[in-house]
C-alpha cells in the first residue's frame, strides 16, 4: 500500500533524528557526517521553504491546467462539469504517483499539491454530480473521506488524515436531522478509527511508523473532543460564547451534561495515555484539551464570564508548568520516570524562536488616535498601540 | 503569559472606574517592578526570565495606554511613547537576549511609523508606503549593523525577516496602485533579486520563498492587467507556474537538499 518502502522511511527517521541530536549538540560534526553516510537515501528532500512554495506553484500550475481542460471541453456541451472533474482529479492523482515513483519526490511540495488537487476535484465533482439526485447527497463526503483516507495510506501526507476526518464529519447531517445524533456518529467513527489505531500501534513502538501512529492517534482524540464539546462544535453555541450561555434547546439535558462529564474525562485519559507512552503528540492533545475545558467550564455551566477569567487561567497554567518543571529538575540527574524538563531537541528551540516572532506581531498596532475614542482594548503588543485610545 | 495579561487588560478597562487610578497603577507599576526586579536579579537568563520579561514588557505597555487616557500627559504626541517604549524594550531584548521582546520592540517601532504619518493632514497610502519601506530599511541596517558588531548576531534573522515582509508588502502596494506601478516595480525586481542572492549565498531559504512569492506576485499584476481573454489568463499561469516550479527545482537541487 505505501509507496515509500519500509527502509527509505526509517533512514529518513533516523536522519531527521540526527539533524536533532547534531543540533542539540549530542553528536559532532564527524559523527554527524558519518552517520548521515551510513543512512543514504534515494529519495529527494527539500527544504521547508522550497517545499512550500512548491506546492504553492503546483497548485497555481495544475488548477490553470484543469482551467484550460475546462475551456477546451465545457463550451461544447459534450460533458457535464463533474464528470470533467472526476477526470481531472484522477489525472492529479496519477500525476502524483508519477512524481513520486519515477521522480523519487518525498515531501517536495508537487506531490502533495497534485494529491490535495486530486482530492478536491474528486469532492467538488461528486457534489455536482449528485446534487439533484435526492438521497445521495452524502456521497460526496463519503467518497471524500475514504479517498483521503487511501491518499494518507499511500503517500503518509497528513493534510489528507485531517481531510479525511473532516469530511467524515460532514457526513452524518445527511445521515440523521438529530443534532445530538449527528454528534453520538461522529464521535462513534472517530472512536473506532482511535481503537484501531490503538491496537495497532503496539506491534510498531520502535520502527518508523510509530511516529504516525502518534499523530493519527492525537489528532483523532482532538476529534472526539471537539465533536464531545458542544460548546466548540456546535455552531450556535459557539456564537453565543461570550453571552451568558445556556443549554441548548437542540440537545436533551442527559446529552448534555454526558458531554460535559465527557469534556473532563477526554483530557485526563489523554495525558494519562500520553504520559505512560512517552507520546508528546498525544500529551500536548491533552494538554490543549484540559485548557479548552478550563476555558469552556462555564459556559457549559451557563456562569457568567469575567474579566479576571484569563488572568486566572494565565496563573494556573504558568504556576502549573513552572511547578512541574522544578519538580522534574529535583530529580536525580534532573530526570523523574525518565521524564526531564531540559531540551532534548533542536526542534523545541525552533519553535519557541517562532512562537516568539509571531507573539510580538500578534498584535499588530493600529495606529489609532486617542482624540476619538476612549481607553480600552490593551491588546498590548506594540506598546499597547492595538487598544483604541 | 498571552492569557494573564489579555485578561489584565480587560480587567483594568472594564473596572478602572471602580477601582480608581491609585489601584490601577499601583498594581500595574507592582507588577512592572517585580517582574523587572526578577530579571535584573537573576545573573544568568533562564528559560522563566524570558516569560517574565515578556510579562513585563506588556505589563509597562498597558500602564502606559493607562497613563495616556487617563492624564493625556503628552496629549497630542502620545506617539512619542511608542518611540520612547520600542527604545526600552529594544534595550530590554538586547540586555536579556529575548527574542519575544525584541518581536514587541520592532512592532513597536512600527507603530510608531504609521501613527507618525496618521497625523499628517494629507497623508495617503503613498506616504504610508514610503514610510513602510523607509522602516524596513532602518529595521533591517540597524539589524545587519549590529550583527556585525557582534552584538547578538542571532537576532539579524528576526530584523531580517520583519524587514523584508514589510518592504516586499509595501512595494506590493505600490505595483497594485496604477500611479506607483511602474518604479515600485523596478525596485521589487531588485530587492527580490536581493533577496534570492543572500537566501542562496547563506541557505536561508525563506528569502528564497519571498522572493519567489512577492516576486511572482509582482510580476503577475503588471502582465495580466487588463488581460480579459480567460484562455490566455489560465495559459499564463500555467505556463509561469511551470516555470517556476523547474526554477525552484533547480534550486532546491542545487542548493536546498536538506538545508
Amino acid at each position: 500500500m505505501r509507496i515509500y518502502s519500509v527502509d527509505d522511511e526509517e533512514k529518513l527517521r533516523i536522519l531527521r533524528l540526527v539533524k536533532d541530536w547534531s543540533g542539540e549538540g549530542f553528536l559532532s560534526e564527524d559523527q554527524r557526517l558519518r552517520m548521515e553516510a551510513d543512512m543514504a537515501c534515494g529519495l529527494r528532500r527539500t527544504n521547508g521553504f522550497l517545499r512550500l512554495v512548491l506546492f504553492v506553484f503546483t497548485l497555481i500550475a495544475a488548477g490553470a491546467l484543469v482551467g484550460l481542460f475546462f475551456l477546451a471541453f465545457q463550451p461544447s456541451g459534450s460533458r457535464d462539469p463533474w464528470f470533467l472533474m472526476l477526470v481531472a482529479a484522477l489525472g492529479c492523482y496519477i500525476a502524483a504517483e508519477a512524481a513520486v515513483q519515477n521522480g523519487g519526490l518525498y515531501r517536495y511540495g508537487i506531490e502533495e499539491g497534485l494529491a490535495l488537487l486530486a482530492i478536491a476535484f474528486l469532492f467538488f465533482g461528486l457534489m455536482l454530480g449528485v446534487q439533484e439526485q435526492h438521497g445521495s447527497e452524502s456521497v460526496a463526503p463519503v467518497a471524500g473521506a475514504v479517498v483521503s483516507l487511501l491518499i494518507y495510506c499511500r503517500f503518509g501526507f497528513r493534510f489528507a488524515f485531517v481531510a479525511s476526518m473532516l469530511f467524515a464529519a460532514g457526513t452524518p447531517e445527511f445521515w440523521t436531522d438529530s443534532r445530538a445524533g449527528q454528534h453520538v456518529v461522529i464521535a462513534l467513527l472517530f472512536a473506532a478509527g482511535l481503537i484501531a489505531v490503538m491496537q495497532t500501534r503496539d506491534a510498531h513502538r520502535a520502527d518508523y511508523i510509530d511516529e504516525e501512529y502518534s499523530f493519527v492517534e492525537g489528532i483523532l482524540w482532538l476529534g472526539i473532543y471537539i465533536t464531545v464539546n458542544l460548546h466548540l462544535s456546535s455552531p450556535d453555541m459557539l456564537l453565543a460564547w461570550w453571552s451568558v450561555a445556556t443549554k441548548s434547546s437542540e440537545f436533551s439535558g442527559v446529552f448534555y451534561w454526558s458531554t460535559y462529564a465527557l469534556i473532563w474525562c477526554l483530557p485526563a485519559a489523554m495525558l494519562w495515555r500520553g504520559l505512560t507512552r512517552k507520546d508528546r503528540i498525544v500529551i500536548w492533545v491533552g494538554l490543549l484539551t484540559a485548557i479548552l475545558t478550563l476555558v469552556t467550564n462555564k459556559p457549559y455551566l451557563g456562569w457568567e464570564r469575567h474579566p479576571w477569567d484569563p488572568m486566572l487561567l494565565g496563573i494556573v497554567l504558568t504556576g502549573g508548568a513552572i511547578a512541574i518543571r522544578r519538580w522534574l529538575a529535583q530529580g536525580t540527574g534532573g530526570v523523574r520516570n525518565r521524564f526531564t524538563a531540559k531540551r532534548l531537541s533542536s526542534r523545541d528551540q525552533r519553535l519557541k524562536d517562532t512562537l516568539s516572532a509571531i507573539a510580538g506581531f500578534t498584535t499588530v498596532p493600529s495606529g489609532q488616535t486617542h482624540n476619538t475614542t476612549t481607553f480600552g482594548g490593551g491588546s498590548s503588543g506594540g506598546g499597547g498601540a492595538s487598544s483604541d485610545f | 503569559m498571552i492569557a494573564f495579561i489579555g485578561g489584565l487588560g480587560w480587567t483594568v478597562r472594564t473596572y478602572s472606574e471602580q477601582l480608581g487610578d491609585v489601584v490601577v497603577l499601583a498594581v500595574l507599576t507592582g507588577l512592572l517592578a517585580a517582574c523587572l526586579w526578577y530579571c535584573f536579579s537573576r545573573a544568568e537568563p533562564r528559560l522563566v526570565s524570558d516569560y517574565v520579561l515578556y510579562l513585563g514588557s506588556l505589563t509597562w505597555s498597558i500602564e502606559l495606554a493607562y497613563l495616556e487616557t487617563r492624564f493625556h500627559i503628552l496629549a497630542g504626541q502620545w506617539d512619542l511613547y511608542l518611540l520612547a517604549t520600542a527604545c526600552f524594550f529594544f534595550l530590554l531584548a538586547y540586555r536579556f537576549d529575548n527574542r519575544f521582546v525584541l518581536s514587541l520592540a520592532l512592532s513597536t517601532l512600527a507603530a510608531w511609523f504609521g501613527v507618525k504619518i496618521s497625523r499628517w493632514p494629507q497623508s495617503n497610502d503613498a506616504s504610508f508606503r514610503e514610510y513602510a519601506i523607509l522602516y524596513s530599511l532602518v529595521a533591517g541596517g540597524a539589524g545587519v549593523a549590529l550583527a556585525r558588531q557582534g552584538i547578538r548576531k542571532h537576532f539579524l534573522g528576526t530584523y531580517l525577516h520583519v524587514a523584508a515582509n514589510v518592504l516586499f508588502g509595501a512595494l506590493l502596494s505600490g505595483v497594485f496602485n496604477p500611479e506607483d506601478s511602474g518604479s515600485c516595480f523596478l525596485i521589487l525586481l531588485v530587492v527580490c533579486g536581493a533577496s534570492l542572492a543572500y537566501g542562496l549565498a547563506f541557505r536561508q531559504f525563506a528569502f528564497v520563498a519571498y522572493a519567489a512569492i512577492y516576486g511572482y506576485i509582482g510580476v503577475s499584476s503588471m502582465l495580466v492587467r487588463g488581460m480579459n481573454d480567460s484562455g490566455a489568463l489560465l495559459s499564463y499561469f500555467l505556463v509561469t507556474g511551470i516555470a517556476m516550479i523547474g526554477l525552484i527545482v533547480w534550486i532546491a537541487r542545487r542548493f536546498g537538499r536538506e538545508s
